[in-house]
């Protein structure tokens, strides 16, 4: 046994006896020290299998009998879930103590993990989906323990009930797999066919899509997401649906055989239609949770887009591109991780210090709350994609994959990609007006409630775990070129050949120097906020070309997107009601209320649930409680059974 | 040769404000009125050097950063981009993506400020700024892709030397380009008829409204990034889609050529075109995206190549 078994086998062992420790009156803060230190271990483990590109335990196999291993891929997974929950538990220990039902989320949280890790530890299909479902399953819990309330336990609802009717998609790509002994061999499915092939793809794409947010199938995340306390939103949104990815990175990646051309415009079609609704719908949203919940889809999305461009660069034969346009997405997954898992973090902290997300509720919090609030505005600048931070590294990347396959590629697929690399380019600058308006209303300007104004910073854990993600923010922002060789290696097919270095220097581009724009970035603002001065004039109220300005008439959430919403009726449909209720000609008062609705929920959610609803109407009849009418059925299927076996259909 | 174009590079941070200023002047003429001389962006400059800064009250950091952020953001870009073809080696590469990124992060202080103060003219200009950047993005990105087929790079440098020559002008991919990167020109500067620079009516401000509070250093940092936005969108546009010539001395002379010309060109605009409806906006951006997207699409079809 190689100290790497044994480290991950401690490391597992103190996962589970941290949750198990969280649960004892009393002991939570040192549970969740014992659950972080368990992660650590794991995620050295992952780390050292990623660079060294052994293999650790057994390999993936087609039987049912459960196994656990390690490859590569599984090791960077592993090792973005440990950068994650690290510091989520650290900002766990501060948090969760005094909340309702919280040793039994502590233990829970254990729970989440551990099945988060057996999902990229199994090597067959029956861990697989065990521990599959049990990624579903806990947080569920978890969230009922926290919460009681009638709408939390309807969102939940929707929750299980849309990932388990997409799972079964999951279930039927892994057994089909399984049965063609296809799991870990891609030859083995090449021999099956290409219905089995097309089978398993879509079947792949339904499933891990579900579970990952992919528009049209992301209903149940915006209402998940948002009711979880913090540090589960963090480990839900950062690295529950991209262990989804992970899924259908190992499915149509790796045991699909050949992948055809349609899969990779299927996943530009699916990423471009995710990454631009999600962030459309986050615009829309004027609660935090809510909003960031949507930028979870919009984040997939993009990873997705940068798979599809791999997928196409490989049909294409081009193997350097392929794992480059691969490596985009890799890098975007660690990213997304971290940023995400950051600015949920800081939703909690202001959740906690003003007791509301309501965006048009808070305000000024940078200056109440600098390290909550400076953290949260690093990781605001990294989710918008702009330089000097780690969003921008993997945009970056993303849409030179994207370019390079509208250079190079036959008409209709440039053209797919061209229309995805707009697409992508819009999305950015979409996420941009979004990030400034959540910068605007919640740190910035004067508080627009008293709560607000007496807002202060956090305990030291709950910042420590903030500041750790957001220099990760910034230390993958300026040396991403130390990371995406080791991850292009991954690709499948991939051999080498991209230089290492501080610069992201790939041929057909321009270079791309993070760490000395990063390092020109500051000494110029230096440069320029010193020769500027000090010297300023007396104070003076803002001038607001003579209006005065006054927390009634300050600018909301909604005024901010007006001018999108009114450029985009037609896809958005807002709706608006005012009420103005009048007596004697004097207005008394007046209400309003404004939405933009889901389209997807009206269109297919909600007929699908209530066909459902009539069917399950129909259904029962059949159940009348009386015996012999069940008598009756039970004959009935009998004699059905003899038919059919007499016909020559069965047996 | 290198230094030469990190000299010329550099200069640029002294020329650039030329630029909106002789569009003023010729403007100005066209209109029949005598106008500014196109030195008058210097004296403004000047004159706001002297001035001391203006904090309003309750603003914080992110407003006393915005300008010199914005300003080193464009800083960076001049040096990004190169001038005839030539860049120097700053170490900072010449990647037109980069240079996107740059500029959406100088946008991005600049919004954040608007916030900061609180003011309502100043945020409405930064929210139609930014939902106008949502289309002119994705117009920026197809153009810069139909400027990077013949070099099948997005390293400017080679994209400025690709488009030379006569065979270029047979593709009609060159031809859409140029249209949809004519488009891109009139966003970024935010000129007629998508914004107006002269208006004094703050409602319909777009790019001036964020401007507002600042005053002395700060507002001249602010008026320098836009000048500078002025210079590298126009060189580019003339660099990857107008006419070169042979050695860099005379790709230097033909380039100033033909940004005087450019320069005409966006005055005969501004005097002939009234400022649209600012929900038009997007309209005509996507008529220039389709453009972009069937010159990429004849470009694969191999018309002209």
């Amino acid at each position: 046994m190689g100290v790497l078994d044994a480290g991950a086998l401690a490391g597992v062992a103190a996962l589970a006896s941290g949750g198990l420790l969280s649960a004892v009156n009393g002991r939570l803060r040192v549970g969740l020290a014992v659950q972080g230190a368990g992660m650590t271990l794991l995620g050295v483990v992952g780390v050292a299998v990623l660079t060294s590109g052994e293999l650790l335990g057994a390999a993936f196999r087609s039987t049912i009998s459960p196994t656990l291993g390690l490859d590569p891929l599984s090791g960077f997974f592993l090792a973005v879930l440990a950068i994650t929950a690290v510091p989520t538990l650290l900002f766990a220990r501060d948090s969760l103590p005094g909340s309702p039902g919280a040793r039994a989320i502590g233990a829970l949280t254990a729970g989440f993990l551990l099945a988060l890790v057996g999902v990229l530890a199994a090597r067959d299909v029956t861990s697989f989906l065990a521990f599959w479902e049990l990624m579903t399953l806990v947080p569920a819990a978890a969230i009922l323990a926290a919460r009681r309330e009638g709408s939390v336990r309807s969102a939940v609802y929707a929750y299980l009930a849309i990932t388990h009717l997409g799972g079964a998609a999951v279930w039927i790509a892994l057994l089909t797999l399984a049965h063609h002994g296809a799991i870990g061999d891609p030859s083995a499915l090449a021999a099956a066919g290409s219905g089995a092939q097309t089978l398993v793809a879509i079947a792949a794409l339904i499933g891990f899509g579900t579970k990952a947010g992919l528009i049209p199938l992301h209903s149940w995340l915006p209402r998940a997401h948002p009711v979880a306390p913090a540090h589960l939103s963090a480990l839900m949104s950062g690295v529950m649906i991209k262990i989804a990815l992970y899924g259908l990175i190992r499915v149509e990646f790796q045991w699909l055989g050949a992948t055809p051309r349609w899969l990779g415009i299927a996943l530009l079609a699916i990423g471009l239609l995710s990454s631009l609704g999600g962030v459309l719908w986050a615009l829309m949203q004027h609660e935090l949770k809510r909003l960031l919940a949507y930028h979870s889809i919009e984040n997939v999305g993009i990873i997705t887009l940068g798979l599809g461009a791999s997928l196409l660069f490989a049909d294409a034969h081009q193997p350097a591109w392929a794992a480059i346009a691969f490596a985009a997405a890799l890098l975007h997954v660690a990213n997304h991780a971290i940023f995400k898992a950051l600015l949920f973090l800081g939703a909690g902290a202001f959740q906690r210090a003003v007791g509301s997300l309501e965006l048009d509720r808070l305000g000024g919090l940078l200056r109440r709350m600098p390290w909550a609030g400076g953290a949260f505005l690093v990781g605001a600048i990294a989710i918008a994609g702009l330089p000097p931070l780690n969003g921008f590294a993997s945009e970056w990347l993303t849409l030179q994959s994207l370019l390079h396959v509208a250079l190079r590629a036959p008409l209709g697929v440039a053209l797919a990609a061209g229309t995805a690399l707009a697409g992508l380019a819009a999305t950015a600058a979409l996420a941009l007006l979004c990030f400034v308006k959540v910068v605007g209303l919640v740190l910035l300007g004067q508080p627009r409630r008293p709560e607000s104004a007496r807002a202060v910073d956090p305990p030291l854990e709950m910042r420590a775990g903030m500041a750790v993600l957001a220099a990760l923010c910034v230390l993958l922002g300026v040396v991403p070129g130390l990371v995406v060789p080791t991850l292009a290696g991954l690709a499948p097919g991939a051999h080498g050949g991209l230089a290492r270095g501080v610069a992201i220097s790939i041929p057909g581009t321009g270079s791309f120097p993070a760490l000395a724009l990063a390092i020109g970035l500051f000494a110029l603002t230096a440069l320029l906020v010193r020769l500027r001065g000090s010297h300023r004039s007396a104070p003076s109220p803002v001038w607001a070309c003579g209006q005065p300005v006054v927390a009634a008439l300050g600018w909301t959430s909604a005024a901010f997107t007006k001018p999108l919403r009114l450029v985009l009726e037609v896809i958005m449909r807002p709706q608006r009601e005012i009420d103005v209720v009048r007596s004697g000609g004097i207005v008394q008062s007046v209400t309003y209320s404004a939405d933009v609705s889901s389209r997807v929920d009206a269109l297919m959610v909600e007929p699908t649930v209530r066909g459902g609803l009539r069917a399950a109407a129909v259904a029962r009849r059949l159940q009348s409680g009386n015996v012999r009418t069940y008598a009756a059925y039970l004959l009935a299927l009998v004699a059905g059974l003899l038919v059919l076996v007499r016909i020559g259909v069965l047996g | 040769m290198n230094v030469i174009a990190a000299v010329v590079q550099l200069a640029a941070i002294a020329i650039a404000p030329i630029l909106p200023g002789a569009i003023q002047t010729l403007k100005a003429r066209l209109q029949g009125r005598r106008g500014t001389s196109p030195l008058q962006p210097y004296r403004t400059l000047a004159r706001l050097w002297r001035k001391s800064a203006v904090d309003p009250e309750g603003t914080g950091i992110i407003y006393r950063l915005a300008p010199p952020l914005a300003a080193a953001c464009l800083l960076l870009a001049l040096a990004i981009c190169p001038v005839a073809g030539h860049s120097g080696a700053f170490g900072l590469g010449n990647d037109a993506l980069v240079l996107v990124g740059l500029l959406a992060l100088a946008r991005f202080a600049l919004a954040a400020a608007a916030w900061d103060t609180g003011s309502g003219f100043a945020l409405m200009g930064a929210a139609r700024d930014l939902t106008i950047a949502v289309f002119g993005e994705a117009l920026l990105m197809l153009a810069l892709l139909v400027a990077a087929l013949p070099a099948h790079s997005t390293d400017l440098r080679a994209m400025v030397t690709a488009a030379g020559g006569e065979h270029i002008w047979a593709a009609p991919a060159h031809w859409c380009g140029a249209i949809a990167f004519a488009l891109v020109i009139l966003v970024e500067t935010g000129r007629q008829p998508i914004d107006n620079p002269d208006t004094h009516l703050e409602l319909t401000m777009i790019h001036e409204g964020p401007l507002l509070e600042y005053a002395g250093r700060d507002l001249a940092y602010l008026l320098w990034s836009a000048a500078a936005r002025h210079w590298i969108v126009i060189v580019l546009g003339a660099s990857l889609f107008l006419p070169h010539a042979g050695g860099f001395a005379a790709s230097l002379g033909l380039l100033a050529l033909e940004l005087a010309a450019l320069c005409g060109a966006f005055a005969l605009v501004e005097t002939t075109q009234a400022k649209m409806r600012i929900l038009r906006v997007p309209a005509l951006l996507g008529v220039g995206a389709t453009i972009a997207l069937v010159g990429l699409g004849t470009w694969i079809a191999g018309i002209g190549t």
